[in-house]
């Protein structure tokens, strides 16, 4: 009996409208709970793909809570912490400056050094800038995800 | 067959087309004096213009017009066209852009796209391309007169149906999708552009938009609800294509646009021979480029 | 008390006097001399009078405080309707164009050598709207126009002459001399014979707009004198003021940025509103200075310190680095050196202004050394930098 009453209910939410729950996505900033794509070939970032439980971003590390092209940004993904950086969004972007389908993430350790080998989708060149530039001298060294990139736009 | 948009705010459809130009005739005679003396198939070769060089045209908003600073603009618009030669591109048409990125130093970037949207007027015109790479949809927006942009290429001369094509974020990846190597097609002169009737298959929902409210031409059977289609037509405002005084502020009064591109003709021709030139120099160069 | 026993008794000796003399001067014949002694004596009387207390005295227009410069005199006239034939309108073209087609200043123009406390004129402009430009390293930046409209210097008042409108409280040092500016030349029959009065020294067509600018007394310009956008150049900093855009009676949302208060959570009402204005106790009741809804705009504001990146010198327009200068465009603006410590200028500036002339020598657009010219080849960035 409940079993088939909470199968009601599922296939009942299934069916909801989607307009009763929040779809508009024209805000595509990256907050705290955004769902966020994992595009290297790490271990537990294509599990988490695979799976169809992609990582929610938990923490932004910048002073606005807003996640920008290049941040860091603490994810929860498959119950563990892991460090990313943000290298696609969907949201507008300045002119010849790319914006993408999705939000896109790569995982890296606390050095800096990613969990992957290989990028799988393009990444905006703005980055070898950005990423220079947060890179301090005897902290993360962010620009190896530069070095495992497949192509650039 | 161009419907006037709020951003391309020059075009005009040929059924309103004739309403407003009762209206600026009627409110504005005194500029059409030196346009009526002229011959009607250079006046149409002229109005043609309109669509090839659209951000040509000021923006129709009045408390920022001055006419000064838009010829300013336009002479500045000119000398940047002497040194890129920026053809004709319609939204539909398959370009690829060659900038310089201050990224990679001493190397130029080039991204081939579909022009998905045009707008803009003056300095401030810029078009955004779309393709598919890697699976993976990207956008990029460019100014087109950027002084970083080396060459604009057109790849494949085409308008589609509709005057946005930004329904193809949430179309199927394979209407976007274009080869980054592709050849140029060139298209035999005094052909009209042709136009691509192609209708483009849209994901499930949801969507970025609700499409069904947009009534788009290029796009397949949405498969939704009725009662979607039933709200869709509630919100319409088919009315306002009738809107004259509408119309008129948003568009520039025919009269006044023949003025500009009668002052701007000489220059556009003599910009047109120069990149035909340069157009027979690249395909006689590309050769050795590619072995 | 013995006093004004006195006074009333020499005053009642008067008038009795003067009776008596009017009396005596009425039976004779009226003269005009006659009336000069009834005249004298009267204004005796009324001299001699004053009041026991000076709180009693009413003044029924009292002086006003502020007072407007002497320019601000009624300048449209009543329009009638004056039945002219089309000869008599030619007639009268005719006649303002030779009475004001002297265009040449009175005086000669004395070069002056520039140094950094000598304060130049300012000039009245136009804006003509905000379009991009790009520096040579590629990035955009958004410029105003600024037409430079037709200034000619219409008065001058030395710094001993000048009365301004509102005292300063304390001694000014060094003051400053003061030029009236005028540009946008109009038809003269428009405007009062009041106004155009104030050109008349000048021998300068009437204007439009007037503007009054300080100076130091060396950098001050001939009568009559014509001064274009080459007065400034390019790459200093300029201060524009304008009077900015009229947005009518505001709320505290719009005119003070105030957040406003939710929209729901049984808030009712209050959606948009200031909220608590003032303390209580002590400080129970509303400070001075408390931010409140109130008429927005249409007042004038200075921006400051605004780059020179362009100058056309055909059009005579500045591109002024940014977008927020005050006023709508096609509204009057007046640009000044600039008072910005830091930004002030190292080169030498044109004084008292620019006396060449502009021909085929001057080129027609001059660019500050960072903005890329349209006319320039595509920007390449080199691999070595």
């Amino acid at each position: 009996m409940f079993v088939r009453s909470f199968l009601g209910k599922c296939c009942f939410r299934m069916n909801v409208p989607s307009h009763n729950f929040h779809s508009s996505s024209q805000c595509f900033e990256i907050q705290k709970l955004t769902r966020l794509r994992v595009v290297d070939n790490s271990e537990i970032g294509k599990q988490a793909m695979a799976e169809g439980k992609p990582p929610r971003c938990i923490h932004v590390y910048n002073k606005t809570g807003v996640g920008r092209i290049g941040d860091k940004v603490l994810v929860a993904i498959k119950g563990e912490k892991k460090k990313g950086i943000l290298v696609g969004l969907k949201q507008n972007q300045k002119t010849k400056v790319p914006k993408f389908d999705s939000n896109n993430i790569v995982l890296i350790d606390d050095n800096g050094s990613p969990l992957g080998t290989r990028i799988h989708v393009p990444i905006p060149t703005i980055l070898r800038t950005i990423l220079k530039e947060k890179t301090q001298a005897k902290g993360a060294d962010y620009t190896k995800l530069l070095g495992i990139a497949s192509r650039f736009v | 067959m161009f419907q006037s948009s709020l951003k391309m705010c020059v075009r005009l459809s040929s059924t309103s087309r004739e309403g407003l130009r009762r209206i600026s005739s009627s409110i504005k005679p005194v500029g059409a004096h030196s346009v009526r003396s002229k011959p009607d198939s250079l006046k149409q070769e002229i109005l043609e213009y309109r669509h090839v060089y659209p951000e040509f045209l000021p923006d129709p908003k009045f408390e920022f017009r001055n006419s000064v600073r838009e010829k300013l603009e336009r002479n500045d618009m000119i000398a940047r066209r002497q040194n890129i030669d920026i053809p004709e591109f319609y939204v539909g048409s398959i370009m690829a852009v060659e900038s310089s990125d201050p990224h990679t130093p001493g190397k130029t970037h080039r991204f081939v796209g579909i022009c998905i949207q045009r707008g803009g007027c003056g300095l401030r015109a810029h078009f955004t391309l779309r393709n598919v790479i890697d699976h993976q949809g990207v956008e990029v927006q460019y100014e087109m007169y950027d002084p970083t942009i080396h060459k604009v290429d057109v790849l494949k001369l085409e308008k589609r149906l509709d005057d946005e094509l930004l329904y193809l974020r949430d179309a199927l990846p394979e209407y976007s999708t274009f080869d980054p190597n592709m050849e140029p097609e060139i298209l035999s002169e005094g052909t009209s552009v042709p136009v691509n009737t192609i209708k483009v298959k849209l994901k499930p929902k949801p969507w970025l938009e609700r499409w069904e409210r947009k009534n788009l031409q290029g796009v397949q059977d949405l498969e939704l609800d009725e009662k979607f289609y039933k709200k869709a037509e509630e919100v319409a405002t088919p009315w306002e294509k009738y809107d004259l005084m509408k119309e008129y502020m948003r568009t520039i009064p025919v009269e006044e646009q023949t003025e500009i591109y009668g002052e701007l003709q000489t220059k556009l021709q003599k910009l047109n021979a120069q990149g035909k030139k340069m157009k027979r120099k690249r395909v006689f160069v590309k050769p050795t480029k590619l072995a | 008390m013995e006093h004004f026993a006195k006074e009333n008794g020499r005053r009642r000796n008067l008038l009795f006097c003067t009776l008596w003399l009017s009396m005596a001067l009425l039976s004779t014949n009226f003269s005009k001399n006659c009336f000069k002694i009834l005249e004298d004596a009267f204004l005796k009387l009324s001299a001699t009078y004053t009041s026991p207390q000076i709180r009693d005295r009413h003044v029924l227009n009292p002086k006003p405080r502020l007072r407007n410069p002497t320019w601000f005199i009624r300048k449209q006239r009543a329009e009638t309707d004056e039945k002219l034939t089309p000869e008599n309108e030619g007639f009268i073209k005719e006649v303002v164009q030779d009475k004001y087609n002297q265009t040449q200043p009175v005086e000669a123009i004395s070069n002056v050598e520039w140094t950094p406390n000598l304060q130049r004129t300012g000039l009245i402009a136009r804006k003509i709207g905000i379009y991009p430009l790009w520096k040579k390293d590629g990035k955009k930046i958004q410029t105003t126009l600024l037409q430079v409209l037709d200034n000619h210097v219409i008065r001058y008042y030395p710094p001993e002459e000048y009365n301004p409108p509102r005292k300063r409280p304390g001694r000014i040092y060094n003051k400053k001399a003061c030029l009236l500016m005028g540009a946008e030349a109009a038809d003269p029959s428009t405007f009062t014979k009041e106004y155009c009065g104030i050109f008349k020294q000048s021998g300068v067509i009437p204007k439009k707009t007037l503007g009054r600018f300080f100076v130091s007394p060396n950098a001050a310009l001939p009568l009559g004198t014509l001064v274009n956008a080459m007065h400034f150049q390019v790459g200093n900093a300029v201060d524009v003021r304008g009077k900015t855009t009229d947005r009518g009676f505001q709320g505290v949302m719009k005119r003070h940025g105030f957040k406003g208060m939710p929209a729901s959570h049984g808030v009712t009402k209050t959606h948009r509103r200031g909220g608590n204005i003032g303390g209580g106790g002590e400080k129970g009741r509303v400070w001075p200075g408390t931010k409140m809804p109130g008429h927005m705009g249409n007042r004038y504001r200075v921006a400051k310190g605004l780059k020179i990146l362009r100058i056309n010198t055909s059009h005579n327009v500045l591109y002024v680095s940014g977008q927020a200068i005050p006023g709508e465009t096609n509204s009057i603006v007046y640009i000044y050196d600039t008072k910005l410590p830091l930004r002030k200028p190292v080169n030498p500036l044109p004084l008292p202004t620019y006396l060449g002339d502009v021909d085929e020598n001057v080129p027609e657009n001059i660019y500050d050394e960072s903005i890329h010219s349209f006319s320039d080849p595509t920007v390449v960035y080199d691999e070595s930098k």
